[in-house]
């Protein structure tokens, strides 16, 4: 664990949140894009795990050797931001869409 | 009869937020210094976390969809599944991503975390890693309080 570059891994949790926020939102306006993601591994939220999993690595490799791990302070605020704006977006839309 | 996965996942999902709890007041707590200590908990409060993710899932997908949530649809309360139990499924998916987080951050700084910078950041996550998943567990309730009032409602 001591190779692990934690400024690497905040921004790839932040990038996952959004990407998370971002499919869950258009999968509900884009029922075709449901259906797409349904038919990959049989149901839309098995997807949205599965993509989140590799979108999360995928980064996390990406950036690993590219960024230095500096700025972790500011990162950090970054991914505690980012996951308090995406349970408040997950959640308006779902009440907007059953008040609507 | 409410099925077991519920109460495993449940309790694993439980678990895994009392273990970041435990990492908050170990933090917290700075002239008590046991790194090994937190690293343990740290590593079984994410697995904790994964576990009670896939268990979840297990449910949510064979069962709950099939079972559950047609009966909440057309009970007293649908706004269970439409708001709580949507939000549920999907903020669930942050909470993997955040322990992986806490845990790869203490074992990488071990010590130096106590007198880093990065140590507030850290408490705050890990409280932000309790709250979301007790909040989720409360949802969880919730969701399992419907059912019961849309089977009652069957029933009278």
């Amino acid at each position: 664990m001591k190779n692990t570059n934690i400024s690497a891994m905040s921004i790839s949790t932040i990038a996952t949140i959004v990407l998370i926020v971002i499919i869950t939102v258009y999968s509900e306006l884009n029922q075709s894009f449901k259906d797409f993601l349904k038919n990959l591994a049989g149901h839309h939220w098995i997807t949205k795990g599965i993509i989140s999993l590799i979108f999360f690595i995928l980064v996390y490799f990406i950036l690993k050797n590219k960024l230095k791990e500096s700025n972790v302070n500011k990162y950090f605020q970054w991914v505690l931001i980012s996951t308090i704006l995406g349970f408040l977006v997950i959640f308006l839309f779902y009440a907007y869409e059953f008040f609507a | 009869m409410v099925h077991f996965l519920i109460g495993v996942h449940a309790a694993l999902g439980e678990i895994g937020a009392i273990g970041f709890l435990w990492i908050l007041i170990e933090l917290l707590n700075t002239k008590k210094r046991n790194i090994n200590r937190l690293k343990t908990i740290a590593l079984v409060a994410t697995i904790f976390i994964f576990l009670s993710w896939t268990t979840g899932g297990v449910y949510y997908v064979n069962i709950y969809g099939s079972e559950v949530k047609p009966i909440i649809k057309e009970g007293p309360q649908p706004w269970a599944h439409a708001i709580l139990m949507e939000v549920k499924e999907h903020v669930f998916l942050f909470l993997p991503f955040l322990a992986l987080l806490a845990y790869s951050t203490i074992a990488k700084y071990e010590d130096k975390i106590f007198t880093s910078k990065l140590r507030t950041q850290l408490i705050l996550l890990c409280l932000l890693i309790f709250i979301l998943a007790f909040a989720i567990g409360a949802m969880g309730y919730l969701i399992s309080s419907s059912a019961r009032a849309a089977l009652e409602a069957k029933i009278t």
